[in-house]
């Protein structure tokens, strides 16, 4: 069975927006809900962040890191960067596709 | 409010996320929107538990497949070098000692197969489980008919092949099938590519060997030099399969001043 982010259904799309904010280094819940809100210019709930986060490190994606006060980082692991990378590429090939049926060039 | 906030969720979620959910509530004021989506992250959490464990430990199980199949494959490749380069400069008429590195380097390499395809199954399943099968098959013949042999020395009960003849059968076999192995994770792209890239050259390599053993190559030391290219491969493609591998185990990228 291939580990995917379609998988966690509702959570899909926090899931890959964690997984990207965490591919530049770790971050901790509150930067990570930062860091995607300053991304995408729309707010993720607190709610929303740790359903998604307690996912993706049920699956190996991410994993926790020793906590620094009350506030505990998370990291990509390799099978996270795996799976990150693949499901980027799904999306662009997928853009690309809708861009060609629009009659307008990618990129 | 925040306490209340947390009491919504079950006790276990809260032993291993209620500190740091806390602390993220404390970050900014709770607006009706916050309030909103805690409640239905609390649904979700006592949904959700119910059915934790299992996907825990399918994760679990690829990171590890991962890491035993990588220190395998390093360990593997080194006894196996180690076996036929002392067991060519060995003088000695008592082949078992170095035979024994050979075979524990087989072992080894048997166990690196089966857990980097684990670890790689999860894209084109049939083809990696194929290809694992062959080279698999090759080990497992090939270190049974070496524990006979040093069990059995004067043996010969596996007419008409002898436990020698059946022995390097098993060899080739697990050397050649290495090139599938090669072939399956190159499709999959998630293990070394210049590991997997000499896998596929061992494959290769060995026809000009088998052909030149077999006695009908009319150049006698392209033989020994083809055969000789191909152990070298064949082990430097497993040892750089696991040392990626081993190294993909770790973070995917350097921790560069801490978390934020």
């Amino acid at each position: 069975m291939e580990t995917r982010i379609p998988e966690l259904g509702r959570f899909a799309e926090p899931a890959l927006l964690i997984l990207v904010s965490l591919s530049d280094g770790p971050k901790h819940g509150y930067a990570i809900m930062t860091d995607v809100e300053a991304g995408t210019g729309r707010p993720m709930g607190p709610g929303t962040l740790y359903a998604a986060l307690a996912r993706l490190e049920e699956r190996g994606l991410i994993e926790a890191l020793p906590r620094v006060d009350r506030r505990r980082p998370y990291r990509l692991t390799a099978l996270g960067s795996t799976v990150l990378a693949e499901q980027l590429r799904d999306l662009a090939e997928f853009a690309q596709l809708g861009l060609r049926r629009l009659g307008r060039s990618p990129g | 409010m925040i306490a209340l906030l947390l009491r919504l969720y079950p006790a276990r979620w809260r032993e291993r996320y209620g500190d740091e959910f806390a602390a993220v509530l404390a970050e900014r004021p709770i607006g009706p929107f916050d309030v909103a989506d805690v409640l239905l992250g609390a649904l979700d959490a006592h949904l959700h538990l119910r059915g934790l464990g299992a996907a825990s430990q399918h994760g679990k199980g690829f990171v590890m497949s991962l890491r035993l199949g990588g220190y395998a494959a390093i360990v593997g490749s080194l006894l196996f070098l180690t076996g036929f380069l002392a067991n060519a400069f060995d003088g000695s008429d008592d082949a078992w000692p170095t035979s024994g590195i050979i075979l524990a380097g087989m072992l080894s390499l048997l166990i690196a197969m089966a857990g980097l395809s684990a670890y790689q199954a999860r894209r084109h399943s049939a083809l990696v489980w194929a290809a694992f099968l062959i080279p698999a098959l090759g080990a497992v013949v090939a270190s049974v008919a070496t524990v006979l042999i040093g069990l059995f020395p004067d043996g010969d009960w596996a007419a008409p092949l002898s436990l020698w003849g059946l022995a390097m059968l098993g060899l080739v076999t697990l050397m050649a099938g290495s090139g599938l192995f090669a072939f399956a994770s190159w499709r999959t792209g998630m293990l070394s590519r210049s590991g997997t890239a000499l896998l596929g050259i061992t494959g290769l390599l060995f026809i000009p060997g088998i052909i030149g053993a077999l006695g009908t190559w009319p150049w006698e030391p392209f033989v020994s030099i083809s055969l000789l290219a191909t152990l070298f491969t064949f082990a430097a493609g497993w040892l750089l399969t696991g040392i990626a591998a081993v190294r993909a185990d770790r973070p995917a990228y350097a921790p560069a001043g801490g978390a934020a």
